[in-house]
């Protein structure tokens, strides 16, 4: 039930903030829709602690309750966000991915996974997390990254329609864009390091095979590959929202062909 | 409703007839007192811009209140080829207030929906309400009319669209280095030329903090003359292939008959790309920039009729909320109609009901000279039985002319009910609110008059 109120929540912040873009206005009312994503957040947070007195344990180990953290690391990424004022209306592009998480989650059922038994311990704990808060910097970089190369055409074909006025400035979707790359590389590497650690102390050695060790591998060069284009000559910030854009298209749909091909109890996602 | 308006603006009179009717602050106080003197008008407002001057005139009960002030336009503009009268204009009645509700909104401005006559207005206001130093040139009816008209502007600018966008092509620059740059601080400019224009394009962009100005032009002399007004350096044009990495913002506006800046100078400063963003604004006829350094990476070109096209849309988007502004000044209107219209008829309400009280406290005190039987208590009873008769008798009509006065059709009601009720004379309303009674009575040497308050947003309120 407080996921529901969470998940309207969501979508009503991200309701306003399209009536607000084809309004085309730049004042107060994206600043509430900016409040009432917020708020989505902290009720979302008392979800997941309902949760977690519930059942005695962190809604991390199955799905429902993986995606419902997942959103919600989205989200706490979203408030940063806040106090930077226009840099706010990121969220346009950022809530979906999190409304989208929450959803699946609320179908799948959140609720603890019997795999729990097996997942435990402080290692595992900021294995995920890690993992969660890598996957949403790099979600981060993608709506900044959309935002920018939106912002971009609109500049380039001399268009300052709605578009124009509702999206942030360039410099600040590129300095969003940068941050989520940085802190979302830094948390995976961490994730991949105490993954590896906890698994060869648990399982004796890293299970390469597991598609979910596959996809996080993966998913750690494609941040490589958008912080090399984010360095050299030309139009860094240009290439690097491209980048972002790609790298997190090219993440989910190897997620989802993994999950349609490969699917089976090892994956927490 | 005696109000009435006159005056000068830019649908009437070219500027060379404006500045010549404008006043001064001094001045505008002056000619009110002096008009004043003239007409014996109760209240006045001098509203004086560079686009508009008009006096604003309470109660205008004969023709010589507004040929006197047709005078004071005539006096001040004194040698002009043509009779000042020609270019004036004037309204009376209720017209006046859906005028200057429009002025307010910024509908009747040369750039519809501009922010700046707001403030002008308000001013112009609080200069006749006074500060408690000099007497208050405005009272009950102007003080609401204005107080009204500033928070119309208000509401009109926050509930629709006039005022999006931005509507000069300064502006539009300004905003364009906004959108890419974010903030502004710091950011460097180099400009091409050394034309009042460009300079007038490099204020606006200071104000928001652009700083590290570089001058490149022809005559090296007027380089060093133009930065040195802006706090710049100059640098002969021979030399802008070395200026052009350390900008981030190009403005173009030199005399040259062919392109400055070419694609093949522009990979001369550039051999390996731009890192970072590059807003060039061309303003120059024929254009300084080659429009093929627009298609490089990075770089954001805009000539004088891109810059147009933008200004343009962003009037036409503005004149799309011209509708709804409208329906907000209809509301508004009729609600002061409706304030007004109860100025008038609570007077004659009252009379109406003294005259049906003393009728039926005359009939009481016959009746009960007749019925010298009644006990105390059965007189009481009857005196509250004539009571709430009269009451009854008195309630309909009493709301049916305060709704007909609403709806506006007030005058030929309360002349039926003076005609109807024997009440013959049109006497001063008297005051509705505390304000309106400090505002007739006579001040004390030294005391202040009851000043309005300011709303941040929408001006005045009282």
């Amino acid at each position: 039930m407080i996921h529901l109120l969470a998940f309207l929540l969501y979508v009503g912040a991200f309701s306003l903030w399209i009536h607000f873009l084809v309004k085309g206005s730049r004042g107060e009312g994206p600043t509430f829709a900016s409040a009432i994503a917020g708020a989505a957040v902290v009720v979302h947070a008392i979800a997941l602690g309902d949760y977690w007195v519930r059942y005695e344990e962190l809604p991390l180990v199955g799905p429902g309750a993986a995606l419902s953290s997942l959103a919600f690391i989205g989200g706490l990424a979203l408030l940063a966000t806040i106090p930077l004022r226009e840099a706010a209306r990121v969220g346009i592009a950022l809530l979906p991915f999190i409304t989208i998480c929450l959803g699946i989650a609320m179908i799948l059922g959140i609720e603890p996974s019997p795999l729990s038994v097996d997942f435990q311990g402080v290692g595992f704990v900021l294995h995920v997390t890690f993992a969660f808060f890598g996957y949403q910097g790099l979600a981060l970089a993608f709506a900044a990254g959309i935002l920018y190369l939106i912002q971009h055409h609109e500049l380039k074909s001399k268009r300052l329609g709605r578009f124009f006025r509702f999206i942030p400035p360039l410099a600040t979707l590129d300095l969003l864009g940068r941050v989520g790359v940085w802190a979302g590389f830094a948390m995976l590497s961490l994730a991949l390091g105490l993954g590896w650690a906890w698994t060869t102390a648990n399982r004796g050695s890293l299970e390469v095979g597991d598609p979910k060790v596959i996809w996080a591998v993966l998913s750690w060069f494609i941040f490589v590959a958008i912080i090399v284009a984010r360095r050299g000559t030309g139009r860094t910030d240009y290439r690097g929202a491209m980048a972002a854009v790609i790298g997190f298209a090219v993440v989910i749909c190897s997620y989802l062909a993994l999950r349609l091909t490969v699917g089976g109890a090892g994956l927490f996602l | 409703m005696p109000i009435a308006v006159v005056g000068v603006s830019h649908h009437t009179a070219p500027v060379e007839v404006r500045e010549r009717m404008a006043f001064s602050d001094s001045d505008a106080a002056r000619a009110l007192l002096t008009l004043r003197a003239r007409t014996g008008i109760e209240e006045a407002v001098l509203l004086s811009t560079c686009n508009r001057t008009e006096v604003y005139l309470y109660p205008v009960l004969e023709a010589e209140c507004l040929e006197a002030a047709q005078r004071l336009f005539a006096e001040k503009a004194e040698g002009l080829e043509r009779p000042a009268d020609e270019y004036l204009f004037q309204r009376e009645g209720e017209s006046v207030v859906r005028h200057l509700f429009g002025v307010s909104a910024g509908l009747d401005s040369m750039v519809t929906g501009e922010a700046e006559i707001q403030g002008q207005v308000r001013d112009a206001y609080l200069r006749s309400a006074g500060d408690g130093r000099e007497p208050a040139l405005t009272g009950p009816v102007l003080n609401r009319l204005f107080q009204t008209a500033l928070a119309v502007g208000g509401q009109i600018r926050a509930e629709t669209s006039i005022n999006e966008g931005t509507a000069s092509v300064a502006s539009v620059a300004v905003e364009l280095a906004r959108k890419i740059f974010g903030q502004l601080k710091e950011k460097r400019i180099l400009i091409l030329g050394a034309g009042a224009t460009a300079e007038l394009m490099v204020e606006a962009l200071a104000r928001e903090g652009v700083r590290g100005v570089l001058v490149a032009n022809r005559t090296y002399s007027r380089a060093e003359e133009l930065a040195e007004r802006l706090e710049g350096r100059a640098i002969p044009i021979e030399r802008l292939t070395e200026g052009l990495p350390r900008a981030d913002i190009i403005l173009a506006s030199t005399a040259a008959p062919h392109p400055v800046l070419t694609k093949e100078r522009f990979h001369e400063a550039f051999p390996n790309g731009r890192h970072r963003p590059l807003l060039i604004i061309d303003i120059a006829i024929p254009r300084d920039v080659e429009p093929r350094v627009g298609d490089a990476d990075g770089v954001f070109l805009y000539n004088v009729d891109d810059l147009r096209k933008i200004v343009d849309e962003h009037v036409e988007l503005r004149s799309e909320a011209i509708p709804a502004a409208n329906r907000i000044i209809d509301e508004r209107w009729r609600e002061f109609r409706s304030w007004y219209a109860s100025r008038e008829v609570v007077p004659v309400i009252r009379r109406m009901r003294e005259q049906a009280e003393v009728h039926r406290a005359a009939e009481l005190e016959r009746l009960f000279g007749s019925l010298e039987t009644l006990d105390p208590e059965e007189r009481g009873r009857v005196e509250e039985f004539s009571r709430r008769l009269l009451n009854k008798l008195l309630h309909d009509p009493t709301v049916r002319l305060r709704k007909g006065m609403a709806r506006g059709g007030g005058a030929e009601l309360v002349d039926a009910v003076r005609f109807l009720y024997g009440i013959e004379d049109r006497q001063p309303s008297p005051p509705n609110t505390e304000r309106e009674r400090a505002d007739r009575e006579p001040r004390r040497q030294g005391e202040r008059a009851p000043h309005p308050t300011r709303d941040p947003q929408h001006g005045v309120v009282e």
